[in-house]
């Protein structure tokens, strides 16, 4: 039996970036009833700016700054002025809209940065502690702990909060919420703010922690959406501990040789498990001639 | 559908217009003939004039979008090469119709794009292919359809185990064997971990090699083979280093092992165990993609020779490369590639009658090319016969030095892989490299 203890403690940072992901997949969803396929490919482009900036002026708190900004504005740009116009179509129209998004902001990244190697490292690297034989660096810590904290307090404030009512109203009723007189392209835009900031911000930390590529990033929506789906696209408390349980398992399986290679299906494996693991007492009623 | 003619008509207009006009400059604007060395006479007939008779098409089919790094290199190198040759005679006033396609790292694309190539392009030959996949799809086709590859860059296994395929450089296994073997040499290590990507022929097999050649050496090689897709580099990393090795391989594209060398930077561990590469990582943009910290940390073994050498090949590649194509365009072992397997299809075409020129005689005269001189490799280079071609099995150790530097730590030595036997065999009996 390897020991796993090291894993365990790389696997909960990057875990809790797929949390953080759901979250902001889960509070879009809760309030457009959009998949946003584009998440990752959002984050990707608020990491290529702020490693073009560090290259540049090697300013870190511009690049962060710039890096959400961006992020933000590209969420709002296509929440605010394309995602009304599919406001009535099927949910499965809408996500694959977010994915020609996400197809285009991909194309761009790579047209314009190809794909050259390069990493993005901050201060925050540079500091760290020891702990099993596996150093843990500042941005591991701050990835966990903004995680954890920003999760517990989008959750609070969207339960407490009137805007947070609006959007499960718009999420219930999109029509009978106007009449209500919410203002509804008001709050369809914050949401798609909110999630804007949290892409910047995942976007950085897994550009520091996994690898900044395009493709990769982009692809990270994968993980997110089956950490979503374990808190079923509803529990962001639920959508955080899917996140850290998929970060946790894909690092387990590392030093198992015979599972290690398919690491990647991990994602897959949870969220079917959870799906089946939720279903366990429906019954499915099928009718007569079926 | 979006409505153009809402009030934001205007605005998406502009920005849908700006987009094409881009991409067309984009596409237009790389090559510049007319900033070119005003005749260079190393490439083709060397005469300055431009070609205008009937074109001969000739293709290739690389890897550039879709997976975890562009492989588009030697076809930028081949382009170039071409690009210099019809501006100075063609094949005998023939030019050449490059046609480069995209595989986009999917094997369903793969064998439609090389069908195109084939059946619809009609080309006499592909030069400067580099693919993941190109090989293993469509090595059968290419025999069938009796059209020759000159690989700029074989990667997997079948790329060297076709009859009709026959690569420039060494391959991933004979680079990583040779980089384990200076390894071994220079710092006595004997326990090797190989990190890899699960890709089929391609991971396993290189690391295999260093298997087989370690075996009556007393040398171990564990070996860590991942999906491209693995999220979490410091996992691999640390798995590695469970392993208690002298030294570690990183045998993937230069941005998957900039990853993994991150994440052993995270953890301190440069001088902790010896780390090395096969010539992926020799990119002028890797020492700045990983950093000052791996100075003096990191070596390589290299297929053709380094980039800065004084031979009149390679210094007629750096030329070419500055006249004819974009200046992003990559200045590394794989455009060398490319470049070179340009050059001995140009130097092959030169010799037949040019109105004879088809795909049966390109084959034929490519088929027979033996003994192929070139500062560029460290032995001759012919096609060979049979299903094995792996012309090029000698190569150069260079070292990550201060200020990002490349310096060469050894010059041209023989790959001692065992499954080179038959190979080294055939070249005695047939005197293949003279």
């Amino acid at each position: 039996m390897p020991n796993i203890s090291p894993f365990i403690i790389t696997g909960l940072a990057v875990g809790a970036v797929y949390a953080l992901s759901g979250v902001g997949l889960v509070v879009l969803y809760r309030a457009c009833g959009v998949l946003n396929f584009a998440y990752g490919a959002i984050g990707s482009i608020g990491a290529l700016l702020a490693w073009q900036i560090l290259e540049y002026w090697d300013v870190e708190i511009l690049a962060w700054f710039i890096a959400i900004g961006a992020s933000t504005l590209l969420s709002f740009v296509y929440g605010r002025y394309l995602a009304p116009r599919l406001a009535y179509r099927d949910s499965v129209v809408k996500a694959v809209a977010t994915l020609g998004f996400a197809l285009i902001l991909l194309g761009i990244a790579r047209w314009y940065w190809s794909d050259d190697p390069r990493h993005i490292s901050f201060q925050m690297d540079t500091v760290g502690i020891s702990i099993l034989t596996v150093r843990i660096t500042l941005t591991r810590i701050v990835a966990f702990g903004s995680a954890v904290v920003i999760t517990i307090g989008i959750a609070l404030f969207l339960n407490n909060a009137r805007i947070g009512l609006s959007m499960r109203a718009l999420a219930n009723n999109r029509d009978l919420s106007a009449l209500l007189g919410i203002p509804v392209p008001q709050v369809e835009t914050r949401a798609w703010l909110m999630s804007g900031f949290l892409a910047g911000v995942t976007g950085l930390l897994l550009a520091d922690l996994v690898r900044l590529d395009a493709i990769v990033l982009t692809f990270m929506v994968i993980p997110a959406m089956a950490a979503a789906v374990v808190g079923r696209l509803k529990s962001l408390v639920g959508t955080l501990v899917g996140g850290i349980l998929i970060g946790l398992f894909e690092a387990i399986a590392t030093p198992f040789q015979t599972i290690s290679p398919y690491r990647s299906v991990i994602p897959f494996v949870v969220a079917t498990m959870v799906i089946l693991w939720l279903q366990r007492h429906k019954q499915v009623a099928l009718a007569k001639g079926d | 559908m979006i409505n153009l003619t809402t009030r934001y008509g205007a605005f998406f207009k502009v920005v849908i217009v700006s987009s094409i006009l881009m991409t067309l400059i984009a596409a237009c604007g790389g090559a510049n003939p007319a900033s070119a060395p005003s005749a260079n006479s190393l490439c083709g007939l060397g005469n300055g004039e431009a070609a205008t008779a009937a074109p001969i098409v000739v293709g290739a089919a690389v890897g550039a979008s879709g997976g975890p790094a562009d492989f588009s290199s030697a076809s930028k190198g081949a382009a170039a090469y071409f690009n210099c040759v019809n501006a100075n005679g063609g094949i005998n006033g023939r030019p050449i119709q490059y046609i480069v396609e995209d595989d986009g790292w999917n094997p369903e694309q793969s064998g439609q794009v090389s069908a195109k190539l084939v059946n619809d392009d009609k080309v006499v030959a592909l030069v400067g292919n580099t693919s993941f996949l190109d090989c293993a799809v469509n090595g059968q086709f290419y025999k069938d359809s009796n059209v020759v590859v000159i690989a700029g860059v074989g990667v997997p296994r079948e790329c060297f185990e076709s009859e009709n395929i026959s690569p420039t450089n060494q391959g991933p296994r004979l680079s990583s064997i040779g980089a384990a073997q200076y390894m071994n040499e220079k710092y006595g290590a004997t326990k090797f971990v190989c990190m890899a990507l699960n890709i089929p022929n391609f991971g396993n097999w290189s690391c295999d090699g260093m298997s087989e050649w370690g075996k009556d050496k007393g040398i171990t090689v564990d070996q860590v083979i991942f999906d491209p897709a693995t999220m979490d580099p410091t996992s691999l990393v640390l798995q590695a280093a469970a392993f208690e090795p002298d030294a570690i391989i990183t045998t993937m594209p230069a941005p998957v092992a900039t990853a993994l060398l991150k994440a052993a930077e995270e953890q301190d561990l440069r001088a902790k165990y010896h780390w090395f590469g096969p010539t992926s990582l020799y990119d002028l943009a890797f020492p700045g993609a990983v950093g000052s910290y791996w100075e003096g940390y990191l070596d390589v073994q290299i297929e053709l020779v380094n980039i800065d050498s004084a031979g009149s090949d390679n210094q007629n590649w750096l030329k070419v490369m500055d006249g004819y194509a974009d200046a992003k365009d990559p200045r590394d072992s794989f455009s060398q590639a490319g470049f070179l397997a340009a050059k001995i299809f140009t130097d092959t075409m030169l010799k037949l009658d040019p109105a004879k020129i088809d795909r049966a005689s390109v084959t034929d005269a490519l088929k027979a090319v033996k003994g192929y001189k070139s500062d560029l490799l460290c032995s001759p280079w012919y096609f060979g016969p049979g299903t094995t071609h792996n012309a090029n099995h000698a190569g150069l150790m260079v070292k990550l030095e201060a200020g990002g530097k490349w310096s060469v730590t050894k010059p041209c030595f023989e790959v001692e892989d065992p499954a080179l036997a038959p190979i080294l065999e055939l070249e005695k009996s047939q005197g293949l490299t003279k």
